[in-house]
């Protein structure tokens, strides 16, 4: 029976017969069909589930129809859920790096005067620094640096380890998405080598949400850093970066708190990413490309205009 | 880029109702952890692993014992060439496999950093049962049976690469290919106790 089976199945026979289109085979009919009727009447008629019905692609009144026949209460038609907003949608006033920065030789002067570029000169700044005080009696530029560039390593270890409570206690609830993303069923490689330069406060903005007293400050902090990325997709196989070899990294990570909030802590917030900085490394991931749409040709031209023959 | 976000196993895995409530069919689920399963980085000088994928099509109206046939032929094919055979397959089966086998290759290339959607071969392709919903028939002399309305679920796993030269062993092995069979087993020998 088997060997019956396989043989009907196996290509060589099927690719003998001149025609593929309407082909029946003789076990599927009975060979009387005067009775066919009664043959019928034999089976009870059952009502078959089909358990991939698309309940997304339905209309709403086979829907209803569907759940009255089972005897099913629709859903709630209001949707009440508490919103709690524990995080900024975005960057207040973003800070604009100036250009060429960090790209000034060491012993330049313009790599000098960059460095030396005080906090203090930018009003706006300094007065958020100041409302923060108000919330935060002992914040202080400097020492904050340091603190952020604990919460910056922190943030990528747990990233690295994809240990998803301790990124949120790192990172906000806008970001975490953000940094999340593409990281799924990878194994990441990250480690921070050294600092070239120290973290520099940048910029500093408060805002309120919703009423004039819920206020949440946004401050910039400047990264110079030297680290190493490799990403290995799921099979263990190199996707971006390499093991061996370093980048130095200029980055401008904006970190949020929630002022308003007794527990609020400082977290990564959003990263600010110049126009002027330079392109990623290309990805070693390929696709295929789209066919090109190929151009209509322009129709022959009239035979009348010149004869075939030169005589006429 | 594009691998994550649009990687269909997180619709197997997050699906909300994909069964109704009032069915008893259910959705095999281990089948498809397969596909989260992340393997240690590499050292530089290995040979690259080849990556798989895990799919399935669940609740298919046919006999698990007709979908074997159909399922234990495409075994041990690529891709192309399977698609190609289930397209002249006069089986219904045929049509959920080809389907099911589309759409696996579909995931290896979005989710499963597969370069060349045509570098697979079907490395593992199986059926088994699903619900039976009971039916009844009428025989002769007022006696009743029994009528089986059987769904089937259908495994395939897609591996990158060359498939094996001869996955059912049709053939012969050839006189080297005996010789060093021959030769292991010879040296599989182990004198009594010895060491």
């Amino acid at each position: 029976m088997a060997n019956l089976i396989m043989y009907k199945l196996s290509p060589l026979r099927l690719a003998s017969a001149s025609f593929l289109q309407a082909y029946r085979t003789t076990t599927s009919k009975h060979f009387n069909p005067k009775f066919k009727k009664e043959r019928a009447a034999k089976y009870l008629k059952v009502d078959l589930p089909n358990p991939n019905e698309s309940y997304q692609d339905m209309a709403p009144e086979k829907m209803r129809q569907k759940m009255k026949e089972r005897g099913i209460l629709p859903p709630r038609p209001w949707m009440e859920r508490p919103i709690y907003i524990s995080a900024t949608g975005g960057v207040f006033e973003p800070y604009v790096p100036p250009e060429g920065d960090g790209k000034a030789s060491l012993v330049s002067t313009t790599r000098a005067k960059q460095t030396v570029q005080l906090l203090e000169k930018k009003s706006k700044s300094m007065m958020a620094v100041r409302k923060i005080k108000s919330f935060e009696e002992d914040f202080s530029t400097g020492e904050f640096c340091t603190k952020a560039q604990d919460i910056y390593i922190k943030a990528h270890e747990a990233l690295a380890v994809d240990d998803k409570s301790a990124l949120r206690l790192h990172v906000t609830e806008k970001a975490y998405p953000e940094f999340r993303h593409n990281s799924r069923l990878k194994t990441i490689r990250w480690k921070f080598i050294e600092s070239l330069e120290p973290p520099r406060v940048v910029h500093a903005r408060c805002t309120d949400i919703v009423s004039k007293e819920n206020i949440f400050g946004q401050v910039t902090v400047r990264f110079h850093s030297r680290q190493q990325l490799a990403v290995y997709d799921r099979f263990g196989r190199l996707l971006h970066g390499s093991e061996i070899l370093a980048k130095d990294v200029l980055e401008y990570i904006v970190f949020e708190k929630h002022l308003a909030n007794m527990y609020g802590t400082w977290r990564i917030h959003a990263k600010i990413i110049p126009d002027w900085a330079p392109p990623k490394d290309p990805s070693m991931l390929t696709r295929v490309l789209p066919e090109p749409e190929l151009e209509a040709l322009p129709p022959p031209q009239a035979e009348a205009a010149a004869p075939a023959i030169a005589d006429k | 880029m594009y691998a994550d976000d649009i990687c269909m196993d997180y619709s197997d895995r997050n699906r909300k109702v994909k069964v109704s409530a009032w069915v008893k069919a259910k959705t095999p689920k281990k089948f498809l952890e397969y596909n989260r399963k992340i393997y240690p980085p590499q050292a530089i000088g290995e040979e690259p692993r080849p990556a798989f994928v895990c799919h399935q099509k669940t609740n298919l109206k046919y006999s698990p014992k007709k979908l074997w046939y159909v399922a234990s032929f495409v075994r041990g094919m690529t891709v192309d060439e399977a698609v190609k055979q289930l397209s002249f397959v006069n089986k219904k089966g045929a049509v959920f496999i080809k389907e099911a086998i589309l759409e696996a290759q579909e995931k290896a290339v979005m989710g499963h950093n597969v370069e060349y959607k045509s570098n697979l071969w079907i490395a593992e392709s199986f059926a088994n049962k699903g619900m039976v919903v009971k039916g009844i028939r009428r025989h002769a002399r007022q006696r009743m049976g029994e009528v089986r309305y059987m769904y089937s679920h259908y495994f395939v796993r897609l591996e990158e690469g060359k498939p094996p030269k001869d996955y059912y062993k049709r053939n012969d092995l050839t006189p080297q290919e005996q010789l060093d069979a021959w030769m292991e087993q010879m040296r599989k020998r182990k004198i009594t106790n010895s060491y």
